[in-house]
């Protein structure tokens, strides 16, 4: 494309333009809107030709896992087996055991139910499909035979083979219609990543600024690494996806998540020496920076070639190696200006420009290595450690979903023997569905809304369909075919739309299940009108329950973010030293990012809760890296010191306060003084592990002192 | 080979072990030729891919229809 502009001048060749960009933006919709007819059709054919009893359902699970990108639709479509399979073994056993004894029926629904919705909570991506799954599928495999429990084992049957029916016509159109693989947007995104890091760092002025929502590119810095790893994790359903190149992407989004914490923790103590205006420090640090700003401008705006990556790779080589000089000697300098204080925000900010460097160079190699993977297929960079994008989630939340799930499903239970209406059963599907689906959204009640207003348009065409197209205008399948075809599509452009997923969802699961699919036309208006009826109460149970079971505000989450992280601190403190420092980012960067969906925080805490963050991954790295530093060190220059530091650090975020705060910044003191007077050891590891204390004390004292932003709730920023 | 057999008492079409035992040897088959990188060599990934499925489970399919 772009060798082509610099030879035509764009002007002569308009249309070239345009034909590009419907390639690129209403080509993709419109071939995925023929996949998702094609795969719906082939769904249903396959289901009316085996003369299933329902094939509403496999095409309805065709619109459930079709995606325009083939890797999410393999992922999806795997949990959805699995969540089926677990679906229907349930069923089997839950009419098998207590058809005839409905307390029990009541409680064992309600647990699996709960568990079900709890476990959709707590695990991601996909894998809260199949649970969602298993809890759907016992509600449309268990609930219509319980008036004759000996037919469930048919049902089971029926019910799973047309599932496999819809999951396999999806699958096989999505992977050989113009497939689309998820790994080619991974490296669209991993590539503007890449860029965005270049250009941030190439600036000294985005490092040595004051904190501002002027700068974009600074608050872009820290997105996308929850994301990212989750295509990365669907990718590896896709055919020709390749082991060695999604181990780089891991490493690569590793990487990204020390630099990125690393460049905030700098960031943040910089601007605390801004602040109290210590200008030597300040310069020293902007004379240590500019070889590296230097480095970074010599690469070129456009696409970087890997000729380009090496000389900067190499140039960056040269600049490290200078760099502990450089910084020992603006520390002489500084000696003879500054006190103590200003002596260790030096060493701690020009430790972490030393940092910043180091894990630059890395990113920068393993980048090369993917480029250098994908156009020649051997990487210079053997990536053997794994790395393991670690997840957590709060028990408190899980239990709370939990008691949603089988608040709900005991409600509508009640509304069923109550009401005994045959149709109820309905109900308790679809309040059940709402409770699983809607779940883990940031606002459920919206999403409910959505999910009614979805299902109330289909009730309208389904009826159209039902009582005039159908019994008016079909006589085989193909004219069925012809008649679907506009409806089909229309959800499959629905589906790209990123604003409608619930209402889409609600519009597919109600037209679905009210259209008059079956191998033999019978409709009747009562039925209809009683069971869409029967759905539409459901949909209010459901919303009902996110109104009730919803004690969930601001402050609280604030509260429990603060308590998680501090409690993270003081488990590094004394907890086993096995713990690798990608978990310890992973696992709080997925936890900031399920709170801030689930917590509703406002912009300003939610961007006060991921500053948290930083200052404890901050901590808690240096926390380690004390510790270890310990355990190699002789006891000769093992100061006790040391100890009562990390004791205070502990006593600290245990019960936060201004007096422990005080006594903890003595602590440090106190060791760091005892340090600095010490005799070095001569031998040269011993003297590199003192040295290291000395940096990460520091760099833990500078951190209390000037960050304001700790995991401890000081004043409400949730009004 | 009969048409029908029995496991674990239900009686099933052959065809249906035949496919779920297919399916397990196409997954490690898709394993081994991704890391081998066969699939940067082929034009159509997901064609082939089907395609290899086919024959895995037809030949089986036609040793016992004959």
């Amino acid at each position: 494309m772009r060798a082509d502009n610099a030879r035509f001048p764009l002007t002569t060749f308009p249309w070239k333009r345009t034909l590009q960009e419907w390639l690129t933006i209403d080509a993709p919709v419109l071939i995925y809107m023929a996949k998702t007819i094609i795969a719906a059709l082939l769904a249903l054919w396959i289901a009316m030709k085996l003369n299933m009893p329902d094939p509403r359902t496999a095409i309805f699970t065709v619109f459930i896992v079709m995606q325009p990108q083939s890797g999410l639709v393999f992922a999806k479509s795997y949990y959805r087996v699995l969540g089926t399979i677990a679906g229907v073994g349930i069923s089997l056993v839950i009419i098998g055991m207590f058809s005839q004894d409905p307390l029990w029926f009541i409680t064992f629904f309600a647990l699996w139910i709960g568990l079900t919705t709890a476990a959709g909570f707590k695990y991601r991506n996909f894998q809260f499909y199949g649970f969602v799954l298993a809890g759907y599928t016992l509600c449309i495999v268990a609930l219509p035979v319980i008036e004759t429990p000996l037919e469930v084992f048919d049902i089971a049957v029926s019910r799973f083979s047309e599932v496999i029916i819809g999951i396999m016509s999806a699958t096989l159109v999505s992977d050989i219609i113009f497939p689309r693989r998820l790994l080619d947007s991974l490296i669209t995104s991993e590539q503007e990543r890449f860029h965005n890091i270049l250009s941030t760092l190439s600036d000294p002025k985005s490092v040595f600024a004051t904190f501002d929502d002027a700068n974009p590119s600074v608050s872009r810095f820290s997105n996308g690494v929850v994301g990212l790893n989750a295509i990365r994790i669907n990718s590896s359903f896709e055919s020709g996806s390749d082991r060695k190149e999604r181990q780089h992407y891991q490493y690569l989004n590793h990487e990204y998540m020390n630099l990125s914490t690393t460049f905030h923790s700098l960031k943040s103590i910089i601007a605390a020496i801004k602040n109290h205006e210590k200008i030597e420090v300040l310069s020293a640090l902007e004379r240590l920076y500019t070889p590296i700003a230097s480095v970074l401008k010599t690469v070129p705006e456009t696409l970087l070639t890997p000729e380009d990556l090496e000389n900067v790779i190499r140039n960056l080589l040269v600049v490290k190696n200078t760099i502990q000089e450089c910084s020992e000697s603006e520390l002489k300098r500084l000696k003879e200006l500054t006190n103590s204080e200003e002596e260790d925000d030096f060493i701690s900010a020009a430790y972490l420009i030393g940092r910043l460097l180091t894990e630059l160079h890395n990113h920068c190699a393993t980048y090369l290595s993917l480029l250098k993977h994908r156009l020649s297929g051997n990487a210079p960079r053997e990536l053997s450690r794994i790395v393991r994008f670690s997840t957590h989630t709060d028990n408190v939340l899980v239990a709370l979903a939990a008691l949603r799930g089988s608040g709900v499903l005991l409600l509508t239970m009640l509304f069923w023997i109550w009401t005994a209406w045959p149709y109820a059963t309905l109900t308790i599907t679809m309040a059940v569905v709402i409770g699983l689906l809607l779940g883990t959204l940031p606002s459920p009640l919206d999403g409910v809304k959505d999910f009614f207003k979805g299902a109330l348009i289909a009730l309208m065409v389904a009826a159209l369909y039902d009582f005039y197209l159908i019994p008016a205008y079909t006589s085989d399948f193909l004219t069925l075919s012809l008649l679907l075809a506009p409806t089909l599509a229309f959800i499959g452009w629905m589906t790209t739309k990123p604003k409608l997923p619930i209402f889409t969802f609600g519009f597919v699961f109600m037209f679905m299940s009210q259209c008059a699919l079956d191998p033999y036309y019978k409709i009747e208006p009562t039925k209809f009108l009683e069971s869409s009826l029967a759905a539409l109460i459901g949909i209010f149970f459901g919303g009902l329950a996110y109104l009730l079971i919803n004690f969930w505000s601001c402050s609280l989450t604030q509260r429990r973010v603060a308590k998680i992280l501090r409690r993270q601190i003081i488990r590094l403190c004394e907890g086993p030293l096995t713990v690798e420092r990608s978990s310890l980012e992973s696992t709080g960067r997925d936890l900031v990012q399920q709170f801030s969906t689930q917590g509703r925080l406002n912009m300003r805490s939610s961007r006060l809760v991921f500053e948290w963050l930083l200052s404890t991954l901050e901590i808690g790295r240096a926390i380690l890296t004390i510790r270890r530093s310990l355990q190699r060190l002789y006891t000769q220059y093992h100061h006790s010191s040391i100890d009562t530091a990390l004791e205070s650090i502990k006593e600290y975020f245990e019960s936060p306060s201004v007096l422990g705060r005080n006594e903890l910044l003595t602590a440090l003191h106190k060791s760091l003084q005892d340090l600095h007077s010490a005799q070095m050891p001569s031998q040269k590891g011993q003297m590199k592990r003192i040295k290291t204390l000395i940096v990460e004390l520091a760099l833990i004292r500078t951190v209390l002192l000037n960050s304001a932003t700790f995991p401890v709730v000081t004043e409400d920023s949730c009004h | 080979m009969p048409l029908d057999i029995t496991l674990f008492g239900i009686q099933m079409p052959t065809l249906l072990p035949i496919f779920v035992v297919s399916a397990v040897v196409q997954i490690l088959l898709d394993r081994v030729m991704s890391d081998a990188g066969i699939y940067n060599h082929v034009w159509h990934p997901g064609l082939f891919r089907t395609a290899v499925f086919i024959c895995l489970f037809t030949i089986p399919c036609l040793l016992i229809y004959r």
